[in-house]
Formats: C-alpha cells, sequence, structure tokens
C-alpha cells in the first residue's frame, strides 16, 4: 500500500513538474507586420483577422509542437514605417520570423534589415521584386501568395479565349499598377494580343470617364484592370458604362474584393476576375472551413487578404512543427522553410518553398471567377 | 476636334467636384482668414453615412453628420481663439489634424469598403457625346451654390458682416458684429458644402477611407489657383482643374497623367504672380 502511495504521489510530482517546465517554456513569438492602416488596409485587416482565428483554431485542436506567440504592429502602408516595426519586432520582441510587412514596397524596405538581424520575412505579395535572386536579402524573404507575373499570366490567359486581338489596360498609379501594365505588354503577343492603348489613375481619381473615353476611341476589344483599389474599379467600370466603352472587362487579382462585387451595378455581370482562392463565394473545403471561423468570430470573410495572411501563418506553424523541440532561431526558421512543401494551409493549391525558389504559392491557388449578382462566382 | 470637345466636356463636369470642394475654402477665408482642411473628411463622411443609409434619409443623415464634424472644427477654432491664438496657421494645422481623426474614425466604424452608389443608368446625348444626368446635376449644383454664395458675400449684410470679420476682428466686434458667431456659423457651412460635395462622389465615382486628403487638395487646388476670394473663381479653377486632368488622361501617358493638374496649378500661380497678382485674387 505504502508503495502503491508512494507512486502515486512520484506520478503526480512529475506531471506538475512537466506541467511547470511546459508553462516555463518561452512561446516562439512571431511578428505579423501589415498594414493595419492606410490604402493597403484593405488587405491588411482581413489578413490580420485571419491570421487571429485560424491561431486560435491551432491552439485549441493541439497542433502546435511548441507554443506561439504573435505579435502584431502596423506598418501604415508606409515603407519607413515597416522598417521601423521590422526592427522593433525583432530588436524589442525578439521575433524568429515576420508575416509581412503588408505590401511589397515594404517588404522590399524591410529585406535589407531582415539580411542583418538574420529574421526571415514571409511577404503576402505579388510584387516580383521581393523574391528576385539579385536582392543581397535573397535568402531572408519568402512569398506566401502568386507572384505578379503568375497572375497576369492567368488572366491573359483567359482573356485570348475572348479571341481578342487588341487590348486597353487601365491601372493604379503605383508599383502594383505599373508592374501589370509592363508584364500584360510582355506576356500579351505571346498569346496572340498587342496592348494598343494604357490609362491610369492615382487611387483617389474623382472621375475616370476620360480613361474610358481614350480606352473606347483606341478600339479595344477587351480591357485588362490592373488595380486593387475596389472604389476606383467601381468608378472605372460606371465609367465605361457611361461613355459606352463597351469591350469585355478582366480584372487582376487585385479587386477580387466582396467590396468590389458589391459596389458595382448588375450591370456589368460577366466580368471576369482572377482571385486567390474564392473565399466568400465559393469555397474550397479548406476556405470554408477558415470562413466558417471567421464568421463564428463575427467577420465577413472579404477576399484574398485572409488566405495570404493564413498563408503566412501555415508556413511558420510548418516550420516551428518540423524543429521538434529543438531551439528555434531566426537563422533555424529560414533554413526549415527552404526545406518546406505540401504542408497543410487554408487555401487552395500545393505550397512549396525551396533553396532556388522562394515563391510558395502557384497557379494552382488561382481561379477565374466571373461577376453575377454583385457576387464573385468561380467559373467551372 | 470632337475628342478634344469630349474629352473638355467631361472635364468640365468632374471640376464641379473640385468646385464644390474649393467654395467652403473661400467661404472661411473670406470670413476668418484662415483655411479648413478637414473638409475633405467631411465629404468623406458624408458619402460613409449615405452608403450605409440608403436613400433621402440617408442623405439629410450624411449632411447632418458632415456639419457635426464641422461643427467640432468651429468648436476648436473658438477654443483656439479665446485661449489668445491668432496665428491662422494654427487653425488650418488643428483642421488637419481633425481631418486624420475623421478619417480613422471612418476606417474604424465602416472599415475599408468602397463607398459607391449606383445613380443613373440611361445617359442623355450632348452632339453624340454621351453625359450622364448625373454628372449634369453635379455641375448645376456646384452653380447654384456658387451664385448663392456669391449673393450672400457681395450682396447681403451678413456677407457684409462675415468680408468685416476676416479684414479687422477687432474693429468688427466694436462696431457690434458678432464675429465668433459668423466665423462659427462659416465653418458649419464648409461642412455642409463638403457634405453635398461627398454625396455628388458618391453617386458620381466613388471613394474609399483614404480619400480625405486628396479631395482636399483638390478643393484647395481649385480655390487657389485664380483667388480664393472669390466663390465664382474657386468654381472656375474647379473646371479648370477638371479640364486639365481629363485632357492629361486623353493625351499624356502613364504617370504623367496624374501630374498635370498640378503643373497646371503651378503654372497658373506663376503667370498670375508674374501679371502683379491680380488672377490670384489680390485687388488690381
Amino acid at each position: 500500500m505504502r508503495r502503491l502511495v508512494s507512486l502515486v504521489l512520484s506520478a503526480v510530482a512529475a506531471a506538475v513538474l512537466s506541467s511547470a517546465a511546459a508553462l516555463s517554456a518561452e512561446a516562439v513569438k512571431i511578428g505579423v507586420v501589415l498594414s493595419l492602416s492606410g490604402p493597403a488596409a484593405v488587405f491588411g485587416i482581413p489578413e490580420r483577422d485571419a491570421i487571429q482565428v485560424a491561431m486560435d483554431k491551432l491552439k485549441a485542436d493541439g497542433k502546435l509542437k511548441q507554443p506561439i506567440e504573435l505579435v502584431i504592429y502596423d506598418d501604415k502602408t508606409n515603407p519607413t514605417e515597416a522598417a521601423r516595426m521590422v526592427t522593433q519586432a525583432i530588436n524589442n520582441d525578439k521575433v524568429v520570423a515576420i508575416i509581412g510587412p503588408g505590401t511589397g514596397g515594404n517588404i522590399l524596405a524591410a529585406g535589407p534589415l531582415a539580411l542583418r538581424m538574420q529574421v526571415p520575412l514571409l511577404g503576402p505579395a505579388g510584387t516580383m521584386a521581393i523574391t528576385d535572386r539579385k536582392n543581397e536579402f535573397y535568402p531572408w524573404v519568402f512569398r506566401v501568395a502568386p507572384s505578379d507575373r503568375v497572375d497576369v499570366k492567368v488572366i491573359l490567359e483567359d482573356m485570348a479565349k475572348s479571341k481578342a486581338k487588341k487590348i486597353g489596360v487601365f491601372f493604379q498609379e503605383d508599383a502594383y499598377g505599373k508592374t501589370g501594365v509592363d508584364f500584360a505588354k510582355e506576356i500579351g503577343p505571346t498569346l496572340g494580343m498587342e496592348v494598343v492603348e494604357t490609362v491610369s489613375a492615382p487611387y483617389t481619381a474623382t472621375d475616370l470617364t476620360a480613361q474610358a473615353t481614350r480606352l473606347r476611341n483606341a478600339g479595344v476589344e477587351a480591357v485588362f484592370l490592373q488595380v486593387s483599389i475596389s472604389s476606383l474599379g467601381a468608378s472605372f467600370v460606371k465609367a465605361a458604362n457611361q461613355v459606352g466603352l463597351s469591350a469585355a472587362a478582366y480584372a487582376n487579382a487585385g479587386l477580387a474584393q466582396r467590396s468590389f462585387a458589391e459596389s458595382v451595378g448588375g450591370d456589368v455581370d460577366g466580368l471576369r476576375v482572377l482571385s486567390i482562392g474564392n473565399l466568400p463565394y465559393d469555397p474550397s473545403d479548406g476556405e470554408a472551413e477558415l470562413a466558417k471561423l471567421l464568421k463564428q468570430a463575427g467577420k465577413v470573410p472579404q477576399g484574398w487578404g485572409e488566405l495570404v495572411g493564413t498563408n503566412g501563418l501555415m508556413t511558420v506553424v510548418a516550420a516551428v512543427n518540423a524543429q521538434g523541440d529543438k531551439e528555434i532561431t531566426g537563422v533555424s526558421m529560414r533554413d526549415t522553410i527552404e526545406g518546406l512543401c505540401g504542408y497543410p494551409a487554408f487555401a487552395r493549391g500545393k505550397p512549396c518553398f525551396s533553396k532556388d525558389s522562394h515563391d510558395g504559392w502557384a497557379e494552382d491557388s488561382l481561379v477565374i471567377t466571373e461577376l453575377r449578382n454583385k457576387e464573385l462566382r468561380t467559373r467551372r | 476636334m470632337y475628342v478634344l470637345t469630349e474629352y473638355i466636356v467631361r472635364g468640365i463636369q468632374a471640376g464641379s467636384i473640385y468646385g464644390l470642394l474649393a467654395l467652403p475654402m473661400s467661404l472661411l477665408f473670406a470670413t476668418a482668414g484662415t483655411i479648413d482642411f478637414a473638409v475633405g473628411a467631411y465629404a468623406l463622411l458624408a458619402a460613409a453615412v449615405a452608403t450605409i443609409v440608403a436613400g433621402p434619409l440617408g442623405i439629410a443623415i450624411a449632411i447632418v453628420a458632415a456639419i457635426s464634424a464641422a461643427a467640432a472644427m468651429g468648436v476648436i477654432f473658438l477654443v483656439l481663439t479665446r485661449t489668445g491664438t491668432r496665428d491662422h496657421i494654427v487653425f488650418a494645422l488643428a483642421s488637419f489634424g481633425l481631418a486624420v481623426a475623421i478619417a480613422s474614425f471612418i476606417l474604424w466604424q465602416f472599415g475599408t469598403q468602397a463607398f459607391v452608389r449606383a445613380s443613373f443608368s440611361q445617359f442623355w446625348s450632348l452632339g453624340g457625346i454621351r453625359i450622364s444626368p448625373q454628372g449634369v446635376i453635379n455641375l448645376g449644383l456646384g452653380a447654384l451654390v456658387t451664385l448663392l454664395l456669391y449673393l450672400l458675400l457681395y450682396w447681403s449684410d451678413l456677407g457684409r458682416m462675415m468680408r468685416a470679420a476676416a479684414a479687422n476682428p477687432t474693429g468688427a466686434e466694436l462696431a457690434g458684429i458678432p464675429v465668433a458667431r459668423i466665423q462659427f456659423g462659416t465653418y458649419l457651412a464648409g461642412g455642409l458644402l463638403g457634405g453635398l460635395a461627398g454625396i455628388m462622389i458618391l453617386y458620381s465615382a466613388g471613394l474609399d477611407f483614404t480619400a480625405s486628403l486628396s479631395l482636399t487638395l483638390g478643393g484647395f487646388g481649385a480655390a487657389i489657383i485664380f483667388g480664393i476670394t472669390s466663390p465664382l473663381r474657386c468654381l472656375l479653377g474647379g473646371v479648370a482643374m477638371g479640364v486639365a486632368e481629363a485632357l492629361a488622361a486623353g493625351y499624356t501617358s502613364g504617370m504623367v497623367t496624374a501630374m498635370v493638374p498640378f503643373l497646371f496649378v503651378l503654372i497658373v500661380l506663376s503667370v498670375s504672380n508674374i501679371g502683379g497678382g491680380a488672377m490670384a485674387g489680390d485687388r488690381p
């Protein structure tokens, strides 16, 4: 009996000690530096919301081999602020990886810091330059969304099926817009199409009828929209309707937002929009699970922002879990991410990184959607 | 020639929005000698509210919201004045601060959604140029408000008191003019006009939470180009900017398009200075 009691006491003591050890084990800190204000907040806020609900779910399901703590920052859609927040996350909060910053320009601004402080960045942006191998900081930056080149190629391939030969481009005046135009001019001819006219506008233009008139006068047979501001996209659609520009419109993933779909009238049904998955309207199984989590948290699924945000989180979790109970550092995270392939994520497609490719998501994560009754429905 | 005419017509329609945003700046400058840089924020607030609440009731609530925000600026102005602030740049900077606060409030309360409302689906034809009735409403409203403000400022006792309050506040007070009340009322009028501009943009092109500053700058550009002291010149300035933008969009390419209207403002201001400032609104 005495032996039994001592065994029970030993077991209890062991359990208490091990749980105390687990409690005292420091959580792996991950920085989340996203654009929560400024123009890119359209994507940054859904990215943050999705990361938070997905993290709660992973914790509740016991999917973390080591505890993870997220530390969230706002880069204000500003490269200087992004660099400041990345420095703060690494120096003050000792994070070992960062999801973000929120835009291509911000990631490029933070890249040299990632190199110097040896902490990997997981960028939720399509900007080609962020994973250019010529960058000195290339080893430290990974992309958790399809690249702009992939996006433009896929939407132009769909446009080419319409037999359009002369195409026009409307783009917003920033790096995203300019990149889209350059790729369209480069990829278009390989698909039998020529860009015969390009027009642009700043984010906050109050009238786009002159731009639409110019495209109409050029006799374009299809229009490619390289825009990520939904009010700008909706404004162009209205302007095109007003001036009698009847060419079919194809939009890049920037407009795959609930806000855009709901703000344009029913008279533009048929407009094609490329999308990373289709979280709000025709979700895959993984996307449906994320949409459910968001709704449970009182959030309304907006578009692909949530998906690329969780791509970053799931990459971090896969890298932490792959390292078991080893001590985790920025260097170990970077080395592990380079070996990750085919790990679980909410977005469709098979994520895969390697030493030679820091672009984790490819064409298989994209869908072509069509605007119908203010919803972006996936084309089958 | 037809193409050029079409761009000019579209520019005139678009420019009326800038004119509407410029008018409250003109009014306040004529009354208090300062600028309210929160005008774009009043427009944004009105558009956001009218997006959420549909119909005429929504428009009414939106205008009340814009006037309330302007009232907050009016109170800030009065507090600063009572505490001895006389430097007009301080009032202008305070309005910048309020504009940022309103934009943040809108992002917090209304999120990142686009503020756009469908207007007319049928269009008129003017010599083969398709014209939106909404554009005509914008232009008509701009012209009407300009006329009313002109009559108010230059043909009414209240207008004389308003101008006196700006020219010599101390003298005006000694003459029995309620300077503080007039200036506060002018801020409210600015809220009304900014709110109207926001509603016009909501039904024309649409906007989002980032629009506040650019609307203010557009209105400010329109206000100063031909002279801030005259409502008529403000409307003309807005139309000129709209035409410059339309022509730039029609005939230039790439990033140059955005630069042209501001270049135009710069050139006009430079030329007007060479001419002794007459075009900028000074006394000839």
